[in-house]
């Protein structure tokens, strides 16, 4: 797990909330999708971790209604925090013009960020992403646009003020040594809550989403070197 | 369709499954018409390979004919027969275009999980725990091939099955072993196990020049094949001391080349077999490396030790000091078998190999269980249990 300083600003902090509102937008969306994994991953044997299952129904509840009861008891707001990065960096063998190209074309993130389910450009500069919440809970959706470009370099993206859920990430796309390919260094950008109870939650949140930023980058390796994303899934074996 | 499903530690069934489907454009189903046992196969029924969950379908070593491609497979057609390499390789990758085919970044579909463990994700194996990908294996009536294109090798009219099913694991992977070996004209090489894999090693080994291959087994009959098939002198280890046994056959100077096609199952006897039974046993050591401590001791100066035999996590009293001061040169490897079948379709064809002889008992999927423990406890003269699915 990496923290590092936020990429952007406070910017993200909502000016108005209704009262009973006291869970920003980020956190909401990744306290569905939190919550959603840890139920879909035990709800088979609930019983043999009922903790976990008890977290992730929580941690669905608190994102879906944009409540925490934990909060308003201790009286925290989460919205004033630094943003938590989650980095990634890869290389792929492919050219870096070619890399980046596929990138900016943001309707093809969908092919290898496996909770998103379309991402409509619409202009050079704004964008509508669509997303599955893990777990089957629903979709989310927000708007971002691109703050930062510099072709075959850097892509930099950021949620619209007051869209669903705020997050910002960019990728810098370098030459590999030796002319194996491109260098890709990802970051993604969210806030966490704040105080004891923020950073215990964050803490549970980040290996988690480090993850699935993981398994995405590997899906997107996978796509533009063999043109196709490994898989077993749907294969015979004799489990029932 | 039928197939022989892992369902625990030397417990294998045949079950009834569904038929493969094609998955991804580039998969391709081929009917198998033979699959191999394959030493590899006894680390994960002797359950020392994790990751693997009751039901898996196993095997990796195998023909078959194409009988269905992907919208993607351009080289292949219904009706091919074809051979289909162990390892699976998107071709795509550095390491695919570096023709270390087993390195593949792309075709693990659990590499996030072997990352934890070996930090960097290796290639997907047929039937080979889900660390390995976890792909359906070929002990099966139909398989699916991803990356069929790199991975299916159609064979020559004139390469019989019962040679060409080889192809697919034990050869390449004794190419490797005598390739890493640095094998050169002249040389003396000592091979540990004179199982399928260890045989191909040594004919491989005389194949690239060397002057005098020596087996070293318990088992004789196999060193009695290994003699017979594959040209070695042959020493028993039960018998004598190996180590003073290559110093007489060397002039005093050890085998410039060492291969250990046995791996971390190794057998020894005496107090070091007792020492690493029971730490593998405590989980203080996940493989026994007798043969590897053997092959370092016994290596010339400045030789190699080349790594066939698989190891799956750590091993004890490695003698570094040995390594270091002799200047040795250790490599190891699953092997990147798309790199070398029509070269070795080559060498068959000119007999200057032959693999036929491990197929010593052509067998049904019914038998399965049975035929393994054969081949585990190395009785009536088996070299390789191979199924033959639809007979
Ligand atoms: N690297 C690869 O890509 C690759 C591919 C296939 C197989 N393998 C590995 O190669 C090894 C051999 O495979 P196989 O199919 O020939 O297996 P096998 O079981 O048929 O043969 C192993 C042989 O090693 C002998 N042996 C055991 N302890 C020994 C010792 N201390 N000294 C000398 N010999 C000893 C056994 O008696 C047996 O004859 C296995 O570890 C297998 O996993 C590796
Ligand atoms: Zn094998
Ligand atoms: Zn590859």
């Amino acid at each position: 797990m990496k923290t590092e300083h936020a990429i952007h600003s406070g910017k993200h902090q909502r000016k108005h909330k209704k009262e009973f509102i006291n869970v920003n937008n980020a956190e909401r969306l990744i306290s569905l999708a939190a919550g959603g994994m840890l139920l879909a991953k035990h709800y088979k044997h609930p019983l043999a971790n009922p903790i976990k299952v008890l977290t992730g129904a929580f941690l669905v509840y608190r994102g879906l209604s944009g409540n925490c009861p934990l909060y308003t008891g201790l009286d925290k707001n989460s919205n004033e925090t630094n943003a938590i990065n989650t980095r990634v960096i890869f290389t792929v063998n492919k050219p870096r013009e070619e890399v980046y190209r596929y990138w900016r074309q943001l309707e093809n993130l969908p092919f290898f960020m496996s909770h998103l389910q379309r991402v409509e450009q619409k202009n050079d500069v704004e964008s509508e992403w669509i997303a599955r919440i893990p777990g089957g809970v629903g979709i989310i959706k927000w708007n971002a646009e691109i703050v930062k470009e510099i072709p075959n370099e850097l892509i930099g993206w950021q949620s619209i003020e007051n869209s669903t859920i705020n997050n910002a990430g960019k990728v810098e796309f370098y030459d590999a040594p030796r002319g194996q390919g491109t260098v890709l260094k990802v970051i993604f950008s969210y806030h966490p809550p704040a105080g004891a109870l923020g950073e215990g939650v964050a803490k549970l949140f980040n290996p988690l989403f480090k993850t699935i930023l993981k398994e995405d980058i590997r899906a997107f390796k996978q796509v533009i070197e063999a043109g196709e994303v490994a898989t077993i899934k749907g294969q015979p074996s004799g489990r029932k | 369709m039928k197939a022989l499903c892992w369902n625990g530690v030397r417990d294998l069934r045949v079950e009834r499954v569904p038929d493969p489907e094609i998955l991804n454009p580039k998969d391709a189903i081929v009917k198998v018409t033979m699959s191999s046992v394959c030493g590899s196969d006894l680390h994960l029924i002797n359950g020392f390979v994790p990751s693997m969950k009751a039901g898996d379908i196993i095997g990796h070593e195998f023909i078959g004919e194409v009988v269905e491609t992907g919208a993607g497979v351009k080289n292949l057609k219904k009706g091919d027969r074809v051979v289909v390499i162990s390892v699976i390789g998107c071709g795509e990758c550095q390491y695919c275009k570096e023709e270390t085919w087993s390195l593949c970044d792309n075709s693990n579909p659990n590499g996030l999980l072997q990352e934890k463990i070996y930090q960097y994700p290796t290639a997907g194996i047929f039937g080979y725990s889900h660390l390995f990908g976890g792909y359906a294996g070929s002990h099966a009536e139909y398989i699916r091939v991803p990356f069929a294109d790199h991975g299916a090798f159609k064979i020559p009219e004139d390469i019989s099955d019962e040679k060409a099913v080889f192809v697919s694991d034990g050869v390449p992977t004794g190419y490797m072993a005598a390739e890493m070996a640095a094998v050169k004209p002249g040389d003396i090489v000592a091979v540990w196990g004179a199982g399928g894999v260890g045989q191909m090693a040594m004919q491989c080994a005389y194949a690239m020049g060397a002057e005098r291959v020596i087996a070293i087994d318990r088992l004789d009959y196999r060193l009695a094949n290994a003699a017979r098939y594959s040209g070695a002198d042959i020493i028993n280890y039960e018998d004598t001391d190996v180590l003073e046994e290559l110093k007489e056959a060397t002039g005093g100077r050890g085998p410039d080349c060492c291969i250990d096609a046995v791996g971390m199952e190794a057998h020894t006897t005496g107090i070091e077999h007792v020492y690493d039974k029971t730490k593998q046993f405590l989980r203080l050591e996940s493989d026994r490396a007798a043969v590897l401590r053997q092959a370092i001791a016994a290596c010339r100066k400045g030789g190699t030790v080349s790594i066939v035999g698989v190891y799956a996590g750590l091993v004890d009293k490695i003698p570094m000091g040995l390594f270091m001061n002799k200047g040795l040169t250790i490599r190891g490897g699953q092997m990147h078998g798309q790199k070398y079948v029509p070269m070795l379709f080559d060498l068959i064809r000119r007999e200057i190999i032959n693999p036929e002889f491990l197929l010593t008992h052509p067998v049904s999927l019914e038998a399965g269980q049975k035929a393994y423990e054969m081949f585990n406890d190395k009785t009536n003269k088996c070299m390789r249990a191979v199924f033959k699915p639809f007979n």
